[in-house]
């Protein structure tokens, strides 16, 4: 039964091959048949879901029958379990806003890219193999640029050609870094990497880690990978921006984690958790200090993103169970929160036709419901307590304390100042400056689902302990490589 | 010192690095790309190879002993395809950009900054 | 210039550190782990000779069911970005005499050579890959010799998604009958095939799906070539 999770894959797969059977239906037709879809699969990712959480035990899918490192396996564990339905959610959402958001055509090929953008992602995060992990990266990376350049203006299609030609450096990368791991000891499983981890020559096993993280660094946005994503976002589909920021970059930074913390005892390990340190840090203060003079709000947001993902892999650098989990909640809450905000501002600009600061004069008065989940999207993020975000920043702020790394606790501070001063001045813009107009009817699906994670951010950040249980076996299953390897079946006889 | 294989693929990732990172036109950076991707491909191949051993197929007397490992061809088939996805998206991209700007040098292609 | 200079100095190191980290890689040793296991294996566990084949189709199914994945995105994403309104082929001459007659004397002969690649994928080098891309460039060679030609388009794109949709059905069949997705249910299960391995009726599902995987790369880079000869018509944006 428990098998049944591989149609997680086998579900988008199939629709997405069914569409150019159906297209003759119509485009609106196409679209509800992606609602529909992406509602089956948040089934089933609730299925996966709930069977993970009372049993406590990961569901691993073999593929072919053959047990791994022989055949590929997934593994879903707690934190897949969680991010896979995390992704599933947000698809559902996306399905529902495309409906009014989609006017390029040809809308079929869109749907198309759509499920299989979601595919890539569920299956990045679900993978126990590193070279099926490359698979579905490209998978994810490959309908992103195509999505990305979907618009066919002069700006989406040089923001796709970046994106390639990083993309294309960063999985040339990867490949290297697989051939030298491969190289070294003749298997691509990620338990039995796990397990033989300590076998490499340490010389190897420093580059091909650094190769790793490097080929990974441009699906995380990490930065000097990253000079593609605030263009992307900028000039993607506004459905396609909230993928991204919600769960691509998740997947990017789980794969890197997942494979840096596979190498945890050995030498290797505390040169890469620098790396990781540096990167992060730069990623942080670059992200934050560009995101100030942007006139453009969806790229605005864009770089408030960027940051944010350079805090989690701050966290994952400090590299102690405490701040393990609160770079986790950040990374739960930060889906949460950019998912209304960039579905709010996509609205507000699918309304006005462009997501400029011109266009958010007045809101409050023109689209009170979407200026409000605006402001609490923003309030969240800065960090105001009784909000999600508030608590894992304090949480990732103790952890810093705690190993007496106190240029963290500046640059989380220093982070959420800056942040404080360019949501604000885009609070002030919406509430406190009249702009033209007339009110307009909102959008009732749309506002349902704006209205549904305004409360989910209130409720984590009022009552953040059920959550905080959630997220703290999610990270144990990513810190805790021994029990992962253990819950890997592998087959007796093929170890050197 | 590392072996005339090795050296071979590692030279073509860099000449192809190399090509992407100084050209001004957008089509050589694609063919810089090709070429990292192809020596990439290469390296992975040549880590399969075992000294002396003939091809994985398993007829006329090659037996598990006498073969090369099977593995690393069949990820460089996967990588090859991949290859072959992305240089066709970009070039995609390259027409479209083309029929915006009506060029292809990437400092005259500047429409988003900051 | 400068940068000329910063590119060489920063190709050097990365090539100096990448070389350094290969020296502890022999070269021709004998590395292999699982490799050895599918050696081994291989022709009683899913009957191919191709051990690579073996690899692909059986052991690294789910590698397989995503790289077809992947060029299907490559397909549909440059329909995607280069949809207009009006398109049409601006050559502005018919091919020779020669290459009319050629393309159309060859065509035949191509699609056989290219089917018996695919279907032969677990005797001999090949497979759905080199198959579907050899039978492609049949339609390559019709598209360069006639100025007017183009492909049946509503055939070509039904069918790249039913071999799609017949991948990971057999998929889920395998789900079904052996209780794991992309088991090879008729080498497996059924056991057909087990006197003839060697011959071409053996290695349960492979020359299935082989099959499936040709006729969906032909079709679709038959698409992509499709897609980049065609120009905008004027005013058709």
């Amino acid at each position: 039964m428990m098998q049944y999770a591989s149609l997680l894959i086998a579900l988008p797969l199939f629709s997405a091959f069914l569409v150019p059977l159906i297209k003759r239906a119509g485009k609106k037709v196409i679209l509800y048949y992606l609602s529909l879809v992406t509602l089956i699969q948040t089934g089933i990712a609730a299925w996966v879901f709930k069977e993970v959480y009372t049993s406590g035990k990961p569901i691993i899918v073999i593929a072919g029958g053959f047990k791994p490192p022989v055949g590929i396996n997934l593994y879903i564990g707690h934190f897949a379990a969680l991010f896979i339905l995390i992704i599933a959610v947000v698809s559902f959402f996306m399905a529902v806003f495309s409906i009014k958001a989609i006017n390029v055509d040809p809308i079929d090929k869109y749907a198309m890219l759509f499920l299989l953008l979601m595919l890539g992602a569920t299956g990045m995060i679900a993978t126990g193999d590193i070279f099926n992990l490359f698979v579905f990266m490209e998978i994810t990376a490959i309908s992103a640029y195509a999505l990305t350049g979907y618009n066919k203006t002069g700006e989406a299609s040089e923001a796709a050609m970046k994106y390639i030609v990083l993309g294309g450096i960063g999985s040339s990368f990867f490949l290297v870094g697989i051939a030298l791991l491969y190289g070294s000891l003749g298997t691509l499983n990620l338990a039995q990497i796990a397990m033989l981890a300590s076998k490499i020559n340490p010389t190897v096993a420093q580059a091909a880690l650094a190769l790793l993280v490097f080929g990974l660094a441009v699906e995380a946005e990490l930065f000097p990978l990253n000079a593609w994503a605030p263009d992307a976002y900028q000039a993607s589909p506004h459905p396609v921006t909230v993928m991204f920021s919600a769960f691509v970059v998740k997947a990017g930074i789980y794969a890197m984690i997942r494979i840096v913390y596979l190498f945890k005892d050995t030498q290797a390990f505390m040169g890469i958790l620098n790396l990781l340190l540096i990167l992060g840090t730069l990623t942080v203060i670059i992200g934050e200090l560009s995101a100030l003079r942007q006139t453009n709000v969806k790229r605005m947001l864009a770089y408030s993103s960027i940051a944010q993902v350079g805090l989690i892999a701050v966290g994952f650098g400090v590299a102690t169970p405490q701040a393990v989990d609160a770079a986790v909640f950040h990374m739960l809450n930060h889906a949460i929160v950019k998912t209304l905000m960039f579905l709010a501002v996509g609205y507000v600009a699918v309304t006005f036709g462009s997501p400029h600061m011109e266009n958010f004069k007045g809101l409050g008065k023109r689209m009170p419901l979407t200026a409000f989940a605006i402001t609490v999207g923003a309030i969240s993020i800065v960090g105001i307590p009784l909000f999600n975000i508030f608590w894992s920043k304090f949480k990732l702020l103790l952890a810093a304390l705690q190993v007496g790394k106190t240029g963290i606790v500046a640059l989380i501070l220093g982070a959420s100042l800056v942040e404080a001063v360019y949501y604000f001045r885009l609070l002030h813009l919406m509430w406190f400056e009249d702009g033209k107009g007339e009110k307009i009817e909102e959008d009732l699906a749309l506002g349902i689902i704006m209205l549904l994670l305004v409360a989910l951010i209130v409720v984590i950040g009022v009552y953040p302990d059920f959550v905080w249980g959630i997220v703290q076996k999610a990270s144990a299953d990513l810190y805790n490589v021994a029990q992962y390897v253990k819950n890997v079946p592998l087959l007796q006889g093929v170890s050197p | 010192m590392i072996s005339a294989y090795y050296f071979g693929a590692i030279s073509l990732i860099l000449i192809g690095l190399y090509a992407i990172l100084t050209k001004r036109n957008l089509l050589k950076i694609l063919v810089g790309l090709s070429i990292m991707e192809t020596g990439v491909n290469l390296l992975l191949i040549s880590v399969g190879y075992v000294s002396g051993r003939t091809a994985p197929i398993l007829t006329e007397g090659a037996t598990p002993q006498t073969t090369v490992d099977p593995i690393p061809q069949a990820l460089v088939l996967t990588a090859i395809v991949i290859g072959v996805a992305t240089t066709a998206l970009a070039l995609t991209v390259a027409i479209n950009l083309y029929e915006k700007y009506k060029t292809l040098d990437i400092e005259k292609i500047r429409g988003l900054r900051g | 210039m400068v940068k000329r200079v910063l590119a060489i100095i920063l190709i050097l190191i990365t090539g100096y550190w990448l070389a350094n980290a290969l020296a502890q890689v022999p070269f021709g040793a004998d590395k292999m782990l699982v490799g050895k296991y599918y050696l081994e294996n291989v022709k009683e566990q899913t009957g191919a000779v191709n051990a690579v084949t073996a690899v692909v189709v059986n052991y690294r199914g789910l590698d397989t069911l995503g790289e077809v994945t992947v060029l299907f995105i490559a397909a549909t994403g440059v329909a995607a970005l280069l949809w207009r309104k009006k398109r049409e082929r601006t050559a502005k001459s018919e091919g020779s005499v020669v290459l009319q007659t050629g393309s159309k004397l060859l065509l035949p002969f191509i699609m056989l050579f290219g089917a018996y690649i695919f279907i032969h994928g677990h005797l001999t080098p090949g497979g759905g890959f080199p198959g579907g891309a050899t039978i492609a460039t049949a339609f390559l060679m019709l598209y360069l010799a006639f100025r007017e030609y183009e492909i049946p388009h509503n055939v070509f794109e039904p069918l790249e998604g039913l071999a799609g949709m017949g991948y990971v059905a057999v998929g889920l069949i395998g789900l079904i009958i052996g209780g794991y997705f992309l088991f090879d249910w008729i080498w497996q299960t059924w056991q057909l095939g087990h006197a003839n391995i060697g011959r071409l009726f053996s290695a349960g599902f492979i020359p299935i799906i082989y099959t499936l995987i040709g006729l969906k790369v032909g079709t679709e880079l038959t698409g992509i070539v499709d897609n980049m000869v065609k120009e905008p018509k004027e005013g058709g944006q």
